[in-house]
């Protein structure tokens, strides 16, 4: 065998790839119609994007647009429940409902012969929801028991505190399902008023990626949502101000926990932020990737952790970003302050070299096709460009915009977001156990407890 | 279905499997070993999967970490064990599809030379935290490992946790890595699949370059184990949780045996979605339930069929048990109605054309023709496999679920909230 053979080969010129074409269409209605051709399988994969999320919460009923959003799936048109639920389940679709701050997404995945009923269900749940009394009353019980299930859960608590330590009162700033207080104050007047403004075509996009044309797509979502009416625009959410628990320690008692749950994480940009491609970058460097500082220093090095992980979060308004790890008890203190010094190293000048960039870019463009290999990852490319109304050609420039980058660009726009100082840090942990040593972190430690 | 695949099996006894696609600009790589943690021992549970995490470290060509060139070539990669096999994946750009199998190849073949005592002890450390990430801090996160305790006598190779014991974890050594890697890791204990844009004879020369020179190994004997038998007992812990759960299980025929099919279909039917029986009954109509659900988790030696129900705030897992029963009782005196069935067939058949969408990663094309290549000798089983579901009857189904699944002779687990005794789940 010659010596090439141990020689770890060099992988060659990536090929260009373009993201496939989308037809668009508007409805008189106000809905846009968007679709990409692509029949490697005979499935559709179908998203209805409707322009109002979590952050739409009425300050006093946090979990609502969530609520609304299991109980459209209950009973709807001219079936109950279960028979909504059999319908679905003998043509064998995949339907879900899922709110995120800014938007809520109804989505459905079918085999392409089955699109005109997987449809037909699709508007009788966005168009025609019953919220029958009984559903009310059954998902109200089955909301609060998962919320007292969430309360045990050291992420999700962990989570929580993390963006309500970064967003305060702001809209952004509750977990989806909301707490036990407002859901079991919820009346299906709320119910019924929040659905109407919320879930409407205006500004609203339907998405599809998949075996289909863009003609007969565009006849069967006439046919289903033509006459659908608006009724008003959705409010606009006013940028967060400043982080609300800026320099903090934010402690929450789990007692018997095994782990301690760390979060770091500041107000970030929003999604149209001109710095996007050097932050997304940025974040490959600290916690993007397996091979990123953060997780290179928490696992491979001190072996503290299963994993760690950092991502911009990039919504409408403004912006999180976010690490997080658990890692053992003892460790939660040394855990966040290496990832504040990760967070403080990237925006010095010359901390970033070429070849780290270099890297970095590679497994950013290089990779890239790999999202939008099924019909399933194209629609959701499609519901992000509806999501942050963003420019058509956003994928097609991802690549040369990354691969352009200079660790100058790097380092000035790790400097203008990246502030270690402002951070919010959480750790939820067994604090009868652990309480003191976080007093090595040398910040303000306030024990504080979640509402679920 | 049509995932159309060469396969030739190397001098060395290394199973090469091609599936050309050319649609998208990826090749996905999946090595499958046939180890798991079956091949384990008491007293030495835990290693197969910590041996996994040191397959990323280095091997004799690379002594460094593996993600790194994969990462930075576009690629993305990672591995997994179960209690039959550990499996090893990469999908790259096509132009990183050699890059892919050299590194898979090199630690195939030399995997040992780099292997080092700080790599060992961080990996341990890894482990030991994902252990207490993922099961301890999780809600009812060690119910599984009691279950399996319970069901399978001591000594039954699905009685340990594929994680394992924190103890032998503790006491896994460097000279443990050696043995398991000149006994399990080798050609002739491993299938390779190469799957997407690469010309199939491009992929065979390949592969004939990079693992033709790996030597055999010896020949792996299959792990046996005495039939188990379903028996009545309960089982009891607390844990840090609200809600009081209860788990029902068996031991029931292995993956691809008759009746596997038929009792992953009984699953759906009796306890997963809103159409189930047990859904419409506990949750639906009478409320006493907040969450369900069954499976059949289909194994080489033998499956668990498994029912677990939460119950709903103030309800007794008593409540819970009674409606289990009886439907359990119903099913297997009258079986399934033609229409349930119907409905159960066109799930399953949606969800296998849902699943060949992916070439790579878990449960991508290349996944599932290394798990028929490695668990019935042919990759091409997607027909045969959907065939069982579609060829279901309802006297079929009636029938297994009579012979396995016995309310009488379950294994039952109450997960009560800290402080509540075991007589109160009123069992």
């Amino acid at each position: 065998m010659a010596t090439d053979r141990f020689a770890l080969p060099e992988p060659g010129s990536p090929a260009t790839v373009t993201f496939p074409p989308v037809s668009r269409s508007l409805m008189p209605n106000g809905l846009g119609v968007w679709s990409i051709v692509q029949a490697p399988v005979p499935v559709v994969s179908c998203a209805l994007v409707v322009n109002r999320g979590t952050a739409g919460d009425p300050q006093d009923r946090p979990g609502l647009a969530s609520f609304v959003a299991s109980l459209a799936i209950e009973s709807a048109g001219d079936r109950d429940s279960i028979a909504l639920a059999d319908a679905l389940a003998r043509i064998g679709a995949h339907l879900d409902v899922q709110p995120s701050t800014d938007v809520t997404v109804i989505s459905v995945q079918t085999l392409t012969r089955h699109l005109p009923a997987a449809l037909d269900l699709m508007a009788d749940i966005v168009r025609r929801p019953q919220f029958a009394a009984g559903d009310f009353a059954r998902v109200r019980e089955l909301r609060l028991s998962r919320l007292r299930q969430a309360s045990r859960v050291a992420s999700t608590i962990a989570d929580r505190a993390l963006i309500a330590g970064v967003y305060g009162d702001h809209p952004y700033g509750h977990g989806a399902l909301g707490t036990s207080r407002a859901v079991a104050a919820i009346t299906i007047d709320q119910v019924r008023d929040w659905w109407a403004q919320a879930w409407s075509p205006a500004g609203a996009t339907f998405v599809a990626a998949g075996d289909i044309d863009a003609k007969t797509l565009e006849r069967e979502v006439a046919r289903t949502f033509g006459d659908w009416r608006a009724t008003s625009a959705a409010a606009e959410t006013p940028p967060p101000r400043a982080d609300a628990a800026a320099r903090r320690l934010l402690a929450v008692h789990r007692p018997g926990s095994a782990q301690a749950e760390v979060r770091v994480g500041q107000l970030g940009p929003r999604r149209d932020t001109p710095d996007y491609h050097a932050l997304v970058t940025v974040n490959a460097l600290l916690g993007g990737q397996f091979t990123s500082r953060i997780n290179r220093n928490l696992r491979e090095q001190r072996a503290i952790t299963y994993g760690a992980r950092s991502a911009f979060d990039m919504r409408r308004a403004g912006g999180l970003f976010s690490c997080d790890t658990s890692v053992q008890s003892d460790s939660a203190a040394i855990a966040a302050s290496e990832i504040l010094r990760e967070l403080g190293e990237v925006r010095i000048p010359g901390a970033v070299s070429a070849d780290e960039l270099a890297r970095a870019q590679a497994g950013l463009t290089r990779g890239y096709v790999r999202h939008f290999e099924t019909v399933g990852q194209l629609t959701r490319a499609l519901v992000d460009l509806a999501t942050y109304r963003l420019p058509d050609d956003t994928f097609d420039r991802f690549v040369p915009r990354i691969s352009a980058l200079t660790t100058d660009d790097i380092v000035s726009a790790a400097a203008a977001t990246m502030r270690p100082d402002d951070c919010t840090v959480v750790v939820v942990a067994d604090l009868d156990r652990h309480r003191d040593a976080l007093d090595a972190l040398g910040r303000d430690v306030a024990v504080t407890s979640v509402e679920f | 279905m049509r995932v159309p695949f060469e396969k030739r099996t190397l001098p060395n006894g290394l199973d090469v499997i091609v599936h050309e696609d050319h649609r998208v600009p990826l090749v996905a790589v999946s090595v499958w070993y046939h180890v798991g943690s079956k091949n384990e021992r008491p007293g030495k549970t835990g290693f197969a999967h910590l041996f996994e995490h040191l397959m990323f470290e280095g091997s004799e060509h690379h002594r460094r970490s593996y993600f790194e060139p994969l990462q930075h070539a576009g690629g993305t990669l990672n591995g997994s064990t179960s209690t039959d096999r550990t499996d090893y994946w990469e999908v790259v750009p096509t132009e990183a599809a050699r890059l892919a199998l050299w590194m898979e190849a090199d630690r195939m073949g030399w995997l040992l030379p780099a292997l080092t005592p700080d790599n060992f002890e961080t990996q341990r450390g890894v482990v030991i935290n994902e252990r207490r990430q993922n099961y301890e801090n999780k809600p009812y996160g060690l119910a599984q490992f009691t279950l399996a305790r319970a069901l399978y006598p001591e000594g039954h190779p699905y009685s340990w946790p594929t994680i394992g014991e924190i103890d032998d974890l503790q006491a896994a050594s460097i000279d443990d890595v050696r043995g398991f890697f000149a006994r399990y890791y080798h050609p002739a204990n491993a299938s390779l699949v190469i799957a997407g844009d690469l010309a199939t004879t491009k992929a065979f020369e390949m592969a004939e370059e990079l693992f033709g020179g790996i030597p055999a190994g010896p020949r792996v004997e299959a792990v046996s184990a005495p039939p188990v038998e379903s028996r009545a007992q309960t089982v009891f812990m607390n844990d840090r949780v609200d809600l009081a759960r209860i788990y029902l299980a068996w031991p029931t025929p292995p993956l691809f045996a008759d009746g596997d099919a038929e009792l992953d279909l009984a699953a759906d039917l009796l306890a997963n979605g809103r159409t189930s029986r047990l859904y419409r009954r506990l949750v639906h109509d009478r409320r006493v339930a907040t969450e369900l659900a069954a499976s059949q988790s289909s194994r080489e030696l033998v499956s668990t069929f498994q029912i677990v129900a939460t119950a709903a705030p103030g309800q007794s897992l008593a409540t819970l048990r009674t409606a289990i029963d009886e439907e359990i009782d119903r099913l297997r005196q009258s079986g399934p109605d033609d229409s349930e069935l119907a409905r159960g067939r066109a799930q399953a058949e949606a969800a296998f054309i849902y699943r060949v969408q992916s070439l790579g990663g878990t449960g991508g094309r290349a996944d599932q023709l290394n798990a028929y290549n490695v668990y019935q000798g042919r990759p091409d089983g997607f027909d045969a496999d959907l065939s069982r579901y579609l060829n279901a009857t309802p006297e079929r189904l009636r029938d297994t679920v009579a012979r396995w699944i016995a309310p009488e002779r379950a294994t039952v687990l109450s997960v009560l909230p800290m402080g509540h005794a075991a007589d109160s789940a009123g069992l």
